[in-house]
């Protein structure tokens, strides 16, 4: 089942400080965050964020066509690099 | 047999139901076109005459999406989850299951039929 509307959309309140306090400063820097269920907001279009995928940071720059989007879906938690014993894997 | 929007010949069925042949036209929509197109829709597609024809072609030209509009507007969904580099986007790409389903069995919509692997557990037994 989906959120609620009446609530608006879940994000991080500490992710959106950090954000705003990037964009005053005119900071660059990406953001290192951990909040992948954090929803993707308009106020972080063009914001550079270092995602944790549970083993590193995945770097994402935020585009308008991601809000609504969670942080999570851009940077995957699994690699699969093929069957053992498959064809294809051998060959690479 | 009536023809609406080029392509589509509903044949001799109720016009409700035929009007389903349609893309994007389902149970629902196609009884509310009946509706609003003031026509019964329990009679034969076949019985229809042009005016009446002409009154759904003008609805739907008006408030639906269907057919080709349709298809690309999903289409253009689609792309845009593969071209922001998301999660969804790649299970399209790759021909998984979108919505979290499990993949060690079943999932045989998204993947197609069985790809039987030589040499896997299970297989020489089967013969």
């Amino acid at each position: 089942m989906s959120r609620s509307a009446k609530k608006g959309p879940y994000y991080d309140e500490r992710l959106l400080a950090k954000v705003e306090k990037a964009q005053k400063t005119g900071n660059r820097e990406p953001i290192k965050t951990w909040s992948r269920d954090c929803t993707i907001l308009p106020d972080f279009v063009q914001q550079t964020f270092m995602i944790h995928n549970g083993r590193i940071f995945i770097k994402l720059y935020v585009t308008e066509d991601m809000v609504g989007h969670k942080l999570g879906e851009f940077a995957p938690t699994r690699v699969f690099k093929g069957h053992s014993g498959g064809k294809k894997a051998a060959a690479k | 047999m009536p023809r609406i929007l080029g392509v589509d010949l509903p044949n001799d069925k109720a016009t409700h139901i035929s009007l389903r042949y349609l893309y994007g036209i389902g149970p629902k929509t196609s009884l509310e076109l009946c509706e609003k197109a003031r026509i019964d829709p329990l009679r034969k597609a076949r019985e229809l005459n042009d005016e009446e024809i002409a009154r759904i072609a003008v609805l739907l030209d008006r408030e639906y999406t269907v057919e080709g509009p349709l298809r690309r507007a999903i289409a253009q969904n689609i792309a845009r989850l593969r071209d922001i580099g998301s999660y969804r986007g790649s299970r399209h790409r790759r021909g998984l299951p979108v919505r979290g389903q499990r993949t060690k069995t079943n999932a045989r919509t998204r993947k197609g039929p069985r790809k039987t692997v030589a040499g896997k557990k299970g297989v020489k037994e089967m013969r």
